[in-house]
């Protein structure tokens, strides 16, 4: 059995819902499985929302704020936590960790990675590539069947931070819908889940980016309205309950997760 | 969903070897040879990968994504 979890950087339930019909994968998934809106209790930064989604920790337990600190970018060894994988890997469960982008570049684990453009993909030529890239990364990953594949779309993010209100940002969404598709075909269990959500620049709960930036005019930013899709019954009710979850699911799947012990 | 089983197969150890591990593995978490050696090969396929893996993180490219950075406009 595989435990799949999909992380979807600024997926928001605004896109998604309504334009569900052209989403067929999630349409399908939200059928299959629960949905449901996760209400940050934190500040929606993604470095530190995902660092809680996959540590179990508060921001103030991990301490772990942004990708940059005094100038310095923040590193993995930072961060004084166990990792999921860090924990079910020691359990002798094989767990693999894709493009995770609590650090820039991105963190992977068990798994040889170049993420695209550091990890910030900037243009439409490098959003597709990242899309390509990571798929086709977890698909190689996912046909030697782990117990556990957490792997990270930051895309949308960058995307939406530009072209919020934009056609363009559906077309996007489409894209990461066929990928999911993809992946989903190898899962047994799944997570999907964004680290927040994501709406106009001046509704937005805190103001990541500046209005102007080199790249151009910052049109949305985040919010507190993460989304979540699953089939496992622990109900996930935060950012860390994910982590819970996961150990939860592995150990009740004992014998049918891989050589967990 | 697909239905994907887990398969097994049998490696070849030297009978002392196993014997060796059955004695080691005694009072600790591990139920059985086949777990410590499933263990031990994944500690060092992981840190080979590791080794291979990322190839070093020089200061240029940090002052890459640094650049990346201010380009998002996540630094000033």
């Amino acid at each position: 059995m595989t435990f799949l979890v999909i992380g979807i950087d600024a997926a928001t339930w605004k896109i998604i819902k309504p334009n569900i019909n052209e989403l067929k994968n999630f349409r399908r998934l939200m059928k299959i499985g629960r949905y449901k809106t996760l209400i940050l209790n934190e500040k929606p930064i993604s470095a530190s929302a995902w660092c809680s989604i996959f540590s179990g920790k508060t921001p103030e337990e991990h301490k772990h704020k942004a990708f940059v600190e005094n100038g310095n970018l923040k590193t993995r060894d930072d961060i004084k936590v166990d990792f999921i994988w860090d924990i079910l890997h020691k359990q002798n469960y094989d767990v693999r960790a894709l493009n995770i982008p609590f650090v820039i570049p991105p963190y992977n684990f068990n798994c040889k990675f170049k993420p695209v453009g550091y990890g910030l993909p900037e243009t439409p030529d490098e959003w597709q590539e990242e899309l390509e890239k990571v798929t086709s990364k977890a698909i190689e990953i996912l046909e030697e069947k782990p117990d556990l594949l957490c792997v990270v779309y930051s895309l949308l993010d960058r995307i939406q931070h530009f072209h919020w209100n934009e056609p363009i940002v559906l077309e996007w969404y489409k894209r990461i819908d066929s990928v999911i598709g993809k992946l989903i075909l190898y899962a047994d269990k799944f997570i999907i889940i964004s680290d927040h959500g994501f709406c106009d620049r001046d509704d937005a709960e805190v103001q990541t980016l500046p209005e102007k930036t080199p790249r151009g005019e910052i049109k949305g930013d985040h919010d507190k309205e993460a989304i979540l899709i699953t089939n496992i019954d622990y109900d996930i009710e935060k950012l860390q309950d994910v982590f819970y979850a996961i150990m939860e699911e592995m150990k009740n799947g004992q014998g049918n997760y891989g050589n967990g012990i | 969903m697909e239905e994907k089983e887990k398969k097994f197969t049998s490696v070849s150890i030297p009978v002392p070897l196993f014997e060796k591990i059955k004695k080691r593995i005694n009072g600790t978490g591990f139920t059985s040879v086949s777990d410590y050696v499933t263990f031990v090969l994944r500690e060092i396929l992981a840190e080979e990968e590791e080794d291979e893996g990322e190839e070093p993180f020089t200061k240029e490219d940090e002052e890459k994504v640094k650049e990346r950075l201010r380009a998002l406009g996540y630094l000033d």
